[in-house]
């Protein structure tokens, strides 16, 4: 049976299980950042005059900005100039089945244990797969066509349904929101798109995998959810990683909107490489998340196990606009080796009666760094507005580090506003009374871990629950195997 | 980075300091008597302030305290007062507490107001003559991290109190200390104080802050700096009571320095008042098994703005800290909480609680609450915990079903929500003393 320090040892030696790379010829940009990039993308997409222009503007925006300097870790020095801004699988051909698909690009989704036949026969899935930049396969498109949604990767949606584009993008995190969303403005290459119609209720959870495969090549990715009047959908999103030495940035932009009544449930299992245990390498996760309750009575649920990228840092975060409207948070980060999480939410009561919930599981080890920092913003018509927060972090060794930065704003008196913290570290007297009922010490820190994670996972749809119960598994396995 | 030119007070300050240095005026009290090594910790403290300026929103530590609008009036550095200030300082007057009581006006000591001697192995002098002493240069001089308004006190204070214990002494009765504020123009008053407790000696503080000039009157604005030095098996008891007026702006910074085993309790006492109020407390446990209990009491109104920024840094193993503030909030008053827990390395088996709650009852009331843990170490119990929020309507309906009146029913809520700290207050005297200053306020709740 291995003593704590062996556990520790372990946990901090673990390499990265699904690191690789895949073979498959890319068409890349010239590495580079200018006006003719931007260009470049936007001609290579076919993309119409209004989104060139709106690309450009987030360029200036992006040139104006500075890199922030409020965050609670060193900022990298990212050459914004080294970086690749468009990456897409040579073929360019549609796919109507598997068998066309590059046998090398399934044989990538083989060995991360999610092959599209098995995706495609599992009911209730749908999966858009994002293979760097560009969509290569939707499944089940033509049974949420009939119901009238709208999935498709968003270089589509620009030609399909320009209207819903134009009429969204950038309406809850607009070009100037911060650098990252201003370069994504700039540069992104694809993404999802979503629009449920009125009164439909989504009937699968879509999700979508991304991966970042070629070397050099940042991901700028761009999902818009949009969830008409009393509509309802979930999705899934999960990213793995393959292995390399040089630092990459993913800078993505999710934006959602729920109008009156509707409900957005978003889940994220991130697992993307968090760098070798001197913490070289990994990615920069660099993501802007945001959400609106635009009408009365929606509702917009993040969810997100964060166990990967040397940087993690985004805040998912709800604007509250619609009475009676909540918004919810659930969240588990886990850092070991030298990974370091920067993550939390916001929160902008906005209408009366509205409501949030944040719930925070952080799990430091090795010489992780995990910090919890988060926004709860009630306005002045904020009447009767209700907030809870818990915030917990759990400290595996002497080396690591937690930190809680919640932030209350309230200018409303009737509002209700609760945070609590805790931060300890796993009770000797827990493992101990499992020790006694024959449970080694290995097990018994797997068991508290998945107990202290439980109130998060359980948010997660079904699918993924499982996977992101495995996910933390491996993540700390040697201890929690 | 140079500080933007909308705030003349900097310029002001900067023209004070370059007098302070080019000899003999009366404007700074006593620069020629001054050692060259505390001349050069001014200039370095003055370079610092150079370096920052005054805080800015930008600054995460000012972020709900917009300072500027506080510092657009012209000061004066310095100010005379010519009546005797006793009336005034029996303002804060504690019924039936038995004291020293000493009475500083605009930080200068007024032996003439003050009342009782104190006995031997506690000893007063003004930091005036306290600064000739190497026990108070090697305090002084020491500090090098502080920025804007306690890097602006280290370069331009001019006076105020230097406590001491000796070691093992306890005296009989708690020291009070009366801070008056007056002024015939606007003014700023740069006081610095310096309380050292020796081993095992342990000492009362009680430190009352009232003002001279009407709600319209000349503006004061004081930037107040205290350094606490609390050794081996010390203990000191510290409360410190804020009923100035509206036109007094206060800043007030205390560093402690707590050594082994010592015990360090703080309360903090905000009342409707002053238009500014801005207390940092930073408590370091500097050695092993020390112990400190932080309590705040803010009670705001009109356009107040209070602002309590605290720092509890267990640099050492086995520490303990408590921390508890509460805020009731009335009319457009705004209230800040920062409280930040900071666990080194090193410091195992560290306790380290805190809880920040709000009653908030006007209606343009507004609270900005931000607890803060940095963890680094693993073996520790750590936990905060904020709220904000309101009555309780059920028990306003239960009081109310009993007869009690809805103005009585919410006197007896606050007093009750205040009840969690001011029970901890040791001197009875001193607690229905507070009682009765919240008393005062309460009537003012309606809606």
């Amino acid at each position: 049976m291995p003593n704590d320090n062996e556990i520790i040892d372990n946990i901090a030696n673990k390499e990265y299980e699904f690191g690789f790379v895949t073979d498959i010829e890319m068409d890349t940009a010239p590495v580079g950042l200018d006006e003719s990039t931007i260009r470049y993308i936007s001609e290579k997409k076919n993309e119409p005059e209004w989104l060139l222009n709106w690309r450009l503007k987030g360029f200036q925006a992006f040139q104006r900005e500075k890199l922030p300097e409020w965050q609670n870790f060193p900022m990298p020095s990212i050459d914004f100039q080294k970086i690749s801004y468009y990456a897409a699988p040579k073929s360019k051909k549609k796919y109507d089945s598997l068998d066309q698909v590059d046998p090398e690009l399934l044989a990538t989704f083989e060995k991360l244990g999610i092959p599209l036949s098995e995706q495609k026969t599992l009911a209730g899935v749908a999966v858009d797969v994002v293979f760097d930049s560009i969509s290569v396969k939707t499944t089940y498109k033509e049974k949420l066509a009939e119901l009238g949604i709208i999935f498709c990767s968003f270089g589509e949606a620009v030609q399909e349904h320009p209207e819903l584009v134009q009429k969204y993008l950038g309406s809850v995190v607009p070009y100037s929101d911060n650098i990252f969303a201003a370069l994504n403005a700039a540069v992104f290459s694809d993404g999802s798109f979503v629009y449920i119609p009125k009164g439909v209720r989504c009937p699968m959870e879509l999700s979508t995998y991304f991966r970042i495969n070629t070397e050099n090549t940042g991901q700028f990715e761009r999902t818009l959810i949009i969830a008409d009047e009393g509509s309802y959908v979930s999705y899934l999103e999960g990213c793995t990683a393959p292995m390399r030495d040089e630092n990459q940035l993913h800078a993505a932009v999710v934006e959602l909107i729920a109008l009156g009544n509707a409900e957005i449930k978003y889940s994220t299992v991130q697992n993307w490489y968090p760098g070798d245990k001197e913490g070289k390498g990994g990615i920069y996760n660099f993501v802007t998340k945001r959400g609106i309750c635009k009408g009365d009575h929606g509702k917009i649920s993040w969810t997100q196990v964060e166990t990967g990228s040397s940087i993690t840092w985004k805040y998912p975060s709800v604007i509250l606009q619609g009475d009676h409207s909540t918004g919810e948070f659930y969240s588990v980060a886990v850092t070991r080796n030298r990974q370091i999480a920067d993550t939390g939410t916001k929160m902008h009561h906005i209408g009366r009666n509205t409501r949030s919930r944040i719930i925070s599981k952080g799990i430091s080890a090795g010489h992780g760094n995990n910090s919890y920092r988060g926004l709860v913003q009630i306005g002045p018509k904020a009447d009767e507005a209700r907030n809870f927060t818990q915030c917990d972090s759990l400290l595996i060794g002497d080396q690591c580090g937690a930190h809680t930065f919640p932030y209350i704003e309230s200018k409303n008196n009737s509002a209700t506003v609760e945070h609590e913290a805790t931060t300890s570290k796993i009770g000797e007297d827990q493992i101990f009374y499992l020790n006694q009922r024959g449970i080694d010490s290995e097990k018994a820190v797997a068991l508290i871990i998945n107990g202290y994670a439980r109130e998060v996972l359980n948010q997660l749809p079904m699918e993924f629950a499982v996977e992101a119960q495995k996910l933390l598994s491996i993540t700390l396995e040697g201890s929690v195997g | 980075m140079v500080q933007e030119p909308a705030i003349p007070l900097y310029e002001e300050v900067v023209d004070g300091f370059n007098k302070l240095l080019s000899g003999p005026t009366a404007a700074v009290a006593g620069p020629r008597a001054e050692s060259n090594s505390l001349r050069r910790a001014r200039e370095a403290a003055f370079g610092r302030f150079r370096e920052r300026g005054f805080p800015s929103i930008k600054d995460e530590d000012w972020r709900y305290t917009q300072i500027a609008r506080f510092l657009k009036d012209k000061y004066d550095l310095s100010g005379t007062f010519d009546q005797d200030q006793s009336a005034l300082a029996d303002k804060a007057e504690i019924p039936s507490l038995d004291s020293y009581r000493i009475v500083l006006v605009n930080g200068t000591w007024q032996r003439n107001a003050s009342r009782g001697v104190p006995p031997s192995g506690l000893l007063l002098l003004t930091t005036a003559e306290a600064k000739q002493d190497p026990v108070f240069a090697h305090y002084f001089e020491q500090r090098t991290g502080d920025h804007h308004f306690t890097a602006l006190n280290a370069a331009l204070f001019t006076d105020g109190i230097f406590i001491r214990v000796d070691a093992n002494a306890v005296p009989d009765r708690p020291l009070h200390i009366v801070h008056v504020y007056t002024a015939d123009r606007n003014l700023l008053v740069q006081p610095r104080h310096v309380v050292i407790v020796n081993r095992n000696a342990a000492l009362t503080v009680i430190e009352s802050v009232v003002s001279g000039s009407p709600p319209d009157g000349p503006r004061i604005l004081v930037n107040s700096v205290a350094e606490i030095m609390v050794e081996q098996d010390a203990q000191l008891e510290h409360i410190l009571i804020q009923t100035a007026g509206q036109s007094t702006r206060l800043i007030q910074h205390t560093t402690v320095r707590q050594k082994r085993q010592s015990l360090y309790n703080n309360f903090t006492v905000t009342l409707p008042g002053s238009e500014l109020v801005r207390n940092e407390l930073h408590v370091r446990m500097e050695e092993e098994y020390s112990e400190s209990h932080l309590y705040g009491l803010y009670l705001t109104g009109g356009r107040q703005l209070v602002d309590n920024h605290t720092l509890v840094d267990h640099q050492k193993p086995s520490c303990q800290s408590n921390e508890l503030y509460k805020g009731v909030l009335l009319d457009q008053s705004t209230g800040i909480f920062n409280g930040k827990i900071y666990v080194h390395k090193d410091a195992q088996k560290t306790n380290a609680f805190q809880q920040n709650n709000n009653l908030v009852i006007g209606d343009k009331a507004t609270i900005d609450s931000k607890p803060q843990l940095e963890i680094f170490a693993d073996d520790v119990k750590c936990s905060h915990g904020s709220t904000v929020g309101q009555f309780s309507e059920e028990a306003l309906f239960y009081l109310r079903s009993r007869g009690i009146g809805e103005q009585t029913a919410k006197g007896l809520l606050i007093n009750a929500f205040a009840f969690d700290v001011t029970e901890k207050i040791r001197t009875p005297a001193l607690r229905s003393h507070i009682n009765h200053l919240i008393g005062d306020h309460i009537p003012a709740v309606n809606s």
